[in-house]
C-alpha cells in the first residue's frame, strides 16, 4: 500500500504527463508490486489450511481460487493507480499539434497496459509463493529475479525479450510520439497472454507435484 | 484403498521418510498407526488423506470424501471458530448451518463459537479441526493424534465418532503414541519404524497379558520402553476405581 503510494507519487509527482506515456510507466512499476502482493496474498494462508482447502474442493479449484483472488486484487490496485492521479491533474490530454493521441485513446491503451501487467504480475507472484518455493529465501529470490529480469530483458536490444512479459516493450511503445499501430498492440497482447499462460501452467504443474 | 509400493521423501536429496509401503485398508476398517516420534506416522497419514503425493508408487481407490484432522490445527487465521466452520462447510458444498450446528453441539464447542481461532486453547482448536473433517461424513477419516490436548469428556467422543464412520462403510486411520487405543478395541494395528510400515498380526497365539502399575508421570516413558523391547502395549488406564464406565 505504502509502496504503491510512493510509486504513484514518483510517477505523477513532477507535474502532468500525457496519458498513454504515464500509464505505460505506471504499468511497468506496478508489475513488481502486483507480483509482491500476490505472494503476500497466497502466503497468508497457513500451509495446513491450504491442504484442508485442497481436500474440500480439490487441488485444481484450490489453486485456481488463489490465482483468481490475486487477479481481482490486482485489478483493484490498478484501478486505484489509474484513477488516483486524475484529481491531482497528473494526466493531461495531447498538446495541440504535437501528434500525441487523444485523451480517450491514451486512457484506453493505458487500461490495456495495466490489464496485461496484472496477470503477468500475478503469475510471477504465484511462482514465488511459499506453496511453490517452500522457503522465504527461494520465494524472495524468484520474486526479485523475476522483477529485475522483466526490466533488464525488456530493455531495447535485449537478447531474449520473449523470456519476460512485455511490460517494458509496452511502456516504450506508449512513450513514442505517436501511438503504435493496432498490429503492434495485437502482438504485445498475444505475447503477454502466451507468457502468462506458460507461467500459470508452470504454477499449476508445480503445485500438483510439490504438495 | 491400497498403497502400492509407495515411497515418499520431502526433498530430492532427503532420505526416504517412507519406503515401499504396501498396505491396504478395507471399508469399515479402523487402523491404528503406532510408532515413535518422527517415525513417519504423520507422513503416512497425509499420503493416505491425499494431501501429500507419493514420490514413487501409487495409492489406489481412495474414497472421494476424505476428512483429515491435522496434528496441529492451523489456528493462525482471522476467523472465529463459528465463521471458520461455516466457511469450511461452504467449501464442502453445504449451504445451511445445520451440519455446523450439529458438530458444534456434539463436540461441546457452543461457548467457543464466537472466539477467534488464535485465542482458542489447544484442545478446543483440536475440536474445531475434528468438526471440519466431519461436516460431510467422510469415506476415509484420517486422525493425526486426535487425543492430543483433549479433555477426558472429549476423548470419549472419539471412539463413538470412529464407530459411526466405520458403521456407514467408511475407513478410519488414527495415529497414536500414547496407548489411547483401548477405546478402539477392533482396530487393526500398523507399526511404523524408520520408514517401514509393518501391519501387525491382530492375534498372537502364545501371548499373555501382564498388568503393570506405574506412576502417572512415568506412563509415557514406560510405554515407549516396553514398545522398544518389542512388547505390544494394549493401553494405559487409570486405576480400577477411577475407570470410566464403558
Amino acid at each position: 500500500m505504502i509502496a504503491g503510494l510512493v510509486i504513484l507519487s514518483v510517477i505523477y509527482g513532477g507535474g502532468s504527463s500525457e496519458a498513454a506515456s504515464a500509464y505505460g510507466y505506471s504499468a511497468v512499476t506496478l508489475f513488481p508490486l502486483l507480483a509482491w502482493q500476490t505472494k503476500l496474498l497466497l502466503d497468508a494462508e497457513p500451509d495446513v489450511q491450504r491442504k484442508l482447502a485442497r481436500l474440500s474442493v480439490g487441488a485444481r479449484r484450490e489453486a485456481a481460487a488463489g490465482v483468481l483472488a490475486a487477479l481481482l486484487l490486482g485489478v483493484a490496485v490498478c484501478t486505484v493507480a489509474m484513477v488516483a492521479p486524475v484529481p491531482f491533474h497528473g494526466i493531461r490530454g495531447p498538446v495541440p499539434g504535437s501528434g500525441e493521441p487523444s485523451l480517450p485513446a491514451g486512457v484506453a491503451v493505458g487500461v490495456l497496459a495495466h490489464l496485461l501487467a496484472v496477470p503477468a504480475g500475478v503469475a510471477l507472484g504465484a511462482l514465488a509463493s511459499r506453496a511453490v518455493t517452500r522457503s522465504v529465501r527461494n520465494g524472495v529470490t524468484v520474486l526479485v529475479a523475476g522483477a529485475v529480469l522483466a526490466i533488464v530483458l525488456g530493455l531495447r536490444g535485449s537478447w531474449a525479450p520473449w523470456l519476460v512479459p512485455p511490460v517494458m516493450a509496452m511502456a516504450r511503445d506508449l512513450n513514442a510520439s505517436a501511438l503504435p499501430s493496432a498490429g503492434t498492440f495485437l502482438l504485445l497482447t498475444g505475447w503477454a497472454v502466451l507468457w502468462c499462460a506458460v507461467a500459470l501452467a508452470g504454477y499449476g504443474w508445480l503445485r500438483r507435484t510439490r504438495s | 484403498m491400497r498403497f502400492e509400493q509407495t515411497w515418499f521423501r520431502y526433498a530430492r536429496r532427503a532420505p526416504w521418510t517412507l519406503q515401499a509401503v504396501d498396505v491396504s485398508v478395507n471399508p469399515g476398517d479402523t487402523v491404528v498407526i503406532l510408532g515413535r516420534n518422527g517415525a513417519g506416522k504423520s507422513t503416512l497419514l497425509q499420503l493416505a488423506a491425499g494431501v501429500l503425493s507419493p514420490v514413487r508408487g501409487v495409492i489406489r481407490d481412495r474414497p472421494p470424501i476424505v476428512g483429515w484432522v491435522p496434528e496441529r490445527f492451523p489456528a493462525d487465521q482471522p476467523f472465529t471458530a463459528g465463521q471458520y466452520l461455516l466457511r469450511m462447510a461452504a467449501l464442502r458444498g453445504l449451504s445451511g448451518a445445520a451440519e455446523v450446528d450439529h458438530w458444534v453441539e456434539r463436540l461441546l464447542l457452543t461457548e467457543h463459537v464466537d472466539t477467534r481461532l488464535s485465542d482458542l486453547s489447544k484442545g478446543t482448536a483440536q475440536k474445531v479441526g475434528l468438526a471440519q473433517a466431519l461436516l460431510v461424513r467422510p469415506g476415509l477419516l484420517v486422525l493425526d493424534e486426535p487425543w492430543e490436548g483433549l479433555d477426558s469428556v472429549a476423548r470419549k467422543l472419539i471412539p463413538d465418532i470412529v464407530a459411526e464412520v466405520t458403521d456407514s462403510g467408511g475407513s478410519v486411520l488414527v495415529s497414536d503414541h500414547r496407548g489411547e487405543i483401548t477405546g478402539l478395541p477392533d482396530a487393526i494395528r500398523w507399526t511404523v519404524t524408520d520408514g517401514i510400515v509393518q501391519p501387525e498380526p491382530t492375534q498372537e497365539s502364545d501371548e499373555v497379558i501382564v498388568e503393570v502399575a506405574v506412576r502417572r508421570a512415568d506412563a509415557d516413558d514406560t510405554v515407549v520402553r516396553l514398545r522398544a523391547d518389542g512388547h505390544r502395549v494394549l493401553g494405559v488406564r487409570a486405576p480400577q476405581s477411577e475407570r470410566p464406565p464403558r
